[in-house]
């Protein structure tokens, strides 16, 4: 059942990111806006990094079945995955996430090669969480400025995401709990409100780039 | 509370004025537009030449003065804009 919730999750989440992405890029090429292009980095990678779970899943599946997927896997997926986040919070001007000390800066690394694989896995998640609940917050404050519905649908979705990221990271304290199963359930949900909003952009009267026909 | 507003948006407050705001059918003078669009006119005459050279706005000399008018290109920009600022506005952003 955890098996087939994960390929689901992974499955879901990558379509989601790859449509969204795709129409982040379409706005891009047509408009130039800068922030379309960040929204086409951020749900562009979210998109690989559920791939790359999903594919890991499905190569184990069927190739190796070995019962179990590669740690290294997992957490390079999630790193993409992070990586997406962090786009979609600096699209909402964060810019003091990074140290500016260059000495800082050069040790912030160091962390990455003295820890294990898993403990990689914790802190990308744990980062995760940062950015989607900063990504959910902003966004919240965005809907109470201009009470745009697709708003207070986004902020959900990336309030569940955040949640389920929460809690992914929290089952590894209680490994054979459900509280894993929950998380994916809910960052299941979280992908289908990003979703909604996006379904709703009429794009059929857009003269696309040649490129895109 | 004063509202920021982006290069992308001033751009869409020149083509809008040039679309659905003339004084008279052979365009809009640059008085107009930075009374309209409420830009500078330093600012607005780098922003003019740049859209002209893109071919959104088409640039008519009348009666001794230069008018600016939409081009079909830039009406077709302009769709695209408020779609995808549609877009961003759903994740609390604007383009």
């Amino acid at each position: 059942m955890e098996f087939l919730l994960e390929n689901i999750l992974n499955l879901v989440g990558f379509l989601v990111g790859l449509i969204i992405g795709i129409v982040s890029i379409i706005g891009y090429r047509n408009t130039g806006s800068p922030t379309l292009f960040r929204l086409a980095i951020a749900f562009c990678s979210i998109s690989a990094g559920f791939f790359v779970i999903w594919t890991g899943y499905m190569v184990e599946d069927f190739v190796l079945k070995a019962g179990h997927l590669e740690r290294w896997i997992q957490t390079l997926g999630i790193a993409i995955q992070t990586v997406g986040y962090f786009f979609i919070a600096f699209s909402h001007s964060i810019k003091s996430l990074f140290p500016k000390s260059r000495y800082f800066r050069s040790i912030g690394i160091f962390p990455l090669f003295l820890v294990s694989s898993v403990q990689i896995e914790h802190i990308f998640r744990s980062v995760s969480f940062i950015l989607l609940a900063y990504g959910a917050i902003e966004t919240t404050l965005s809907y109470l400025e201009n009470r745009n519905k697709g708003a207070i649908s986004v902020a959900l979705g990336l309030s569940l995401l955040a949640l389920g990221e929460f809690l992914g990271w929290y089952s590894f304290v209680f490994p054979e709990s459900v509280l894993y199963f929950v998380s994916m359930i809910i960052k299941i949900a979280g992908l289908i409100a990003l979703f909604i909003p996006v379904s709703k952009i009429p794009l059929t009267k857009i003269k696309f780039d040649e490129s895109f026909d | 509370m004063v509202e920021y507003r982006t290069h992308m948006k001033i751009i869409g407050d020149i083509l809008s004025t040039t679309r659905d705001d003339l004084q008279d059918e052979d365009g809009a003078t640059v008085t107009y537009l930075i009374r309209k669009a409420n830009v500078s006119h330093s600012r607005i005459s780098r922003i003019l030449s740049v859209l002209v050279s893109q071919g959104l706005l088409e640039k008519v000399d009348s009666q001794g003065s230069h008018k600016y008018k939409i081009s079909q290109t830039g009406r077709e920009f302009l769709q695209a804009y408020h779609k995808f600022s549609g877009f961003a506005i759903n994740f609390g952003l604007t383009i």
